[in-house]
């Protein structure tokens, strides 16, 4: 029997039970759709961070920090009880490595601003200014007012959303204006609010995403020599180092090299190593998601099993007809597993179309309620559009996994057909 | 002279079946010789054995001892897929039409041509003629279940008929239908055998309609008791 022959007679079959058919199919179509959604928000999500990291970049700098794995810094959870605290003298110590340009302290606390009316939470950083803006030189930009090289105590610059959270017309607070600094200091009992007055002389412009470390949107900076005293501290979450060059090679060296000076008690970040882990994180939730999806997709495969093995049942005495007719059992065999091609093709073709909707409709969704990622710079609600990413690769394996699946499934039922003696198949009530 | 290979030819044909454990003799050595353009009925009660003679000389079923020989091929020797191409030589025609419910009658038809690999011009053309030849040609385009008991038996002839078999094979054609389109349907059968030259072996227990075949084989409790030729 043809080829064409043996799938227009197992359409035929499919469309005399059509919903039967459908509902089989539409098992796969769910199956397909949730891999499909879900892969590709996720994939569109990475491609989000992904673009948001790179944007406050910077390739030449690396970050040290406290402990193992302290990539995203303090307040990230991931710092390691010890003993050991970078100071801020220890840029010294790192400024002598081979290949260092410069190296900065950040001293880093969640505080409040409160402005004439208003509070609101924002990290404070304390930072050299004239150092992060040479490290920093695209991001940490005054948009208003001027960042002074050598500031004055009470100074401070604010990110763009500090500036302006709402974004029509009225500001938390613009350039001149007084604001006051506070902190909760827990290491004493009872805690203690501590506040000093300053004043806005430089508005950051807009950096977008959510930086790792460099300039944020979200945040207010200070002095560093203030940030000590207020903070009370020379202990420091991070120092920035800034490399006289940002090829891999140095970028290795340096790393070990301080990790070396520190006996191992600082981790060392590049940019390159952020976004590896970022992607490492995302294939581990990929795959993680996609394993969801895949079970749902293997119920679909047990129903279109259950479906065939009663059809079979039904169509028994049609199978002893046309092997009297002179079918080969490999021909029965292979009407059955076009049935379940063709379901699959349904499916998966179907799967990937609402795959794409939902996934559309739920990026909309995260997209219009303001879904803010709880990063380290969470605490002003972030603009966050996630655009769901269909790549190749998840396309062809959808579609590739909804007919295997389909045919797996079917070979059972379909050998068993195949396998049916004639004459008893004839017999059939 | 030369005598021709036989169409069908049995030796000595014993089918032996397990019910439950007992074991039923089904056959218990039947020697059976058709020639071409015969006209053959196998005539007996029920449990005479001769439906499942008919399932060994159509190669539906094995047997459990003797031989089956189609245009001189041992069947016993065939694995399946030698045993489905020697069934498109064989045109079956059931007592209960065994029709495919979703085809029409011209799919019907075509089905064993789509079978052997016909391509889709060759074989609707030849259905038609078949058709026509049963005297169909206007309900081809008919379902099964839109056809009465006659027409849906004409059709599974002119089915029978598609690969140009060796014989054809009928099981009760006319078990189950009335007795007016009954004596149609036989007119038919006869007609294709005497004026078409196609050989044909009839199963019935109607010994009325089994006189109306060329030579008659009176079976019993699986062994053939009577040989009557009518010529």
């Amino acid at each position: 029997m043809k080829v064409g022959d043996v799938f227009s007679y197992a359409f035929g079959a499919i469309r005399l039970r059509k919903l039967r058919a459908g509902l089989t199919t539409l098992g796969v179509v769910i199956g397909i759709a949730a891999i499909v959604a879900l892969l590709s928000i996720s994939q569109g999500l990475q491609v989000t961070i992904t673009d948001q990291l790179q944007s406050g970049f910077v390739t030449d700098a690396l970050i040290v920090s406290t402990g193992g794995g302290t990539a995203f810094g303090p307040g990230s959870g991931l710092v390691t009880e010890t003993d050991f605290a970078l100071l801020v003298n220890d840029t010294l110590i790192i400024n002598e490595i081979e290949g260092v340009a410069t190296s900065m302290p950040i001293i880093q606390q969640v505080g409040y601003v409160n402005s004439s009316e208003r509070t609101a939470v924002s990290y404070v950083m304390g930072i050299d200014f004239a150092k992060y803006a040479d490290i920093y030189s695209s991001t940490f930009v005054a948009e208003k007012g001027n960042i002074p090289l050598n500031p004055e105590n009470d100074t401070v610059v604010v990110g763009k959303r500090v500036s302006d959270p709402w974004k029509n017309g009225t500001l938390f607070c613009d350039v001149n204006d007084a604001v006051e600094i506070r902190w909760v200091n827990a290491t004493v009992r009872p805690p203690k609010n501590e506040t000093y007055s300053a004043q806005v002389v430089a508005v950051l412009e807009a950096v977008g995403g959510f930086s790792f470390v460099g300039p944020s949107d979200s945040a207010v900076y200070i002095p560093i020599s203030q940030a000590q005293s207020f903070f009370g501290t020379d202990e420091v979450d991070s120092i920035i180092v800034k490399l006289t060059s940002d090829d891999e090679a140095t970028i290795d060296r340096v790393s070990e090299a301080i990790e070396e000076k520190f006996s191992d008690q600082v981790s060392v970040t590049s940019s390159s190593a952020v976004l590896s882990i970022v992607s490492s994180v995302f294939s581990t939730i990929e795959l993680f998601l996609a394993g969801i999806a895949a079970i749902s997709l293997l119920v679909a495969g047990v129903g279109i099993m259950n479906i065939m093995i009663v059809s079979l049942m039904e169509r028994t005495r049609e199978i002893g007809i046309l092997k009297a007719l002179g079918m080969k059992s490999r021909t029965v065999l292979a009407i059955f597993i076009s049935e379940a091609v063709i379901v699959g093709l349904l499916g998966a073709t179907f799967g990937i179309g609402l795959g794409w909707v939902l996934a559309n409709v739920a990026a909309t969704i995260f997209t219009g309620g303001g879904f803010a990622v709880a990063g380290e710079q969470g605490t002003v609600g972030g603009e966050f559009a996630i655009t769901p990413v269909i790549t190749p690769t998840v396309l062809l394996g959808a579609f590739g996994f909804g007919i295997a699946v389909s045919v797996i499934f079917a070979i059972y039922p379909a050998w068993r057909a195949s396998k049916l003696k004639p004459v008893e198949a004839l017999r059939y009530e | 002279m030369v005598l021709a290979t036989p169409v069908v030819e049995t030796a000595d044909l014993k089918k032996t079946y397990i019910l439950g454990k007992v074991p039923v003799n089904a056959l218990r050595g039947v020697n059976l010789k058709v020639e071409k353009g015969d006209f053959l009925a196998i005539l007996g009660p029920s449990g005479s054995g001769k439906s499942t003679l008919l399932n060994m000389i159509g190669a539906l079923d094995k047997p459990t001892e003797g031989k089956v020989f189609i245009n001189g091929v041992d069947v016993s020797t065939l694995n399946d897929n030698q045993l489905a191409d020697l069934r498109r030589s064989i045109g079956f025609v059931f007592q209960f039409f065994n029709l495919i419910p979703r085809l029409n009658a011209r799919g019907n038809v075509e089905l064993p041509m789509a079978v052997s690999g016909l391509g889709k011009n060759e074989r609707r053309k030849h259905a038609e003629e078949l058709l026509e030849t049963v005297g169909l040609k206007e309900r081809m385009k008919h379902k099964p279940a839109e056809l009465s008991g006659g027409e849906r038996q004409r059709v599974a002839i002119a089915r029978a008929l598609a690969n140009n078999p060796e014989f054809l094979l009928m099981d009760e054609p006319t078990g189950n239908i009335d007795s007016k389109t009954a004596k149609e349907i036989i007119r038919l059968v006869k007609r294709l055998n005497k004026d078409e030259g196609v050989t044909i072996i009839m199963i019935t227990h109607d010994q009325q309609l089994a006189t109306q075949a060329k030579r008659i084989v009176k079976m019993l409790d699986g062994s053939i008791i009577k040989e009557i030729d009518q010529l």
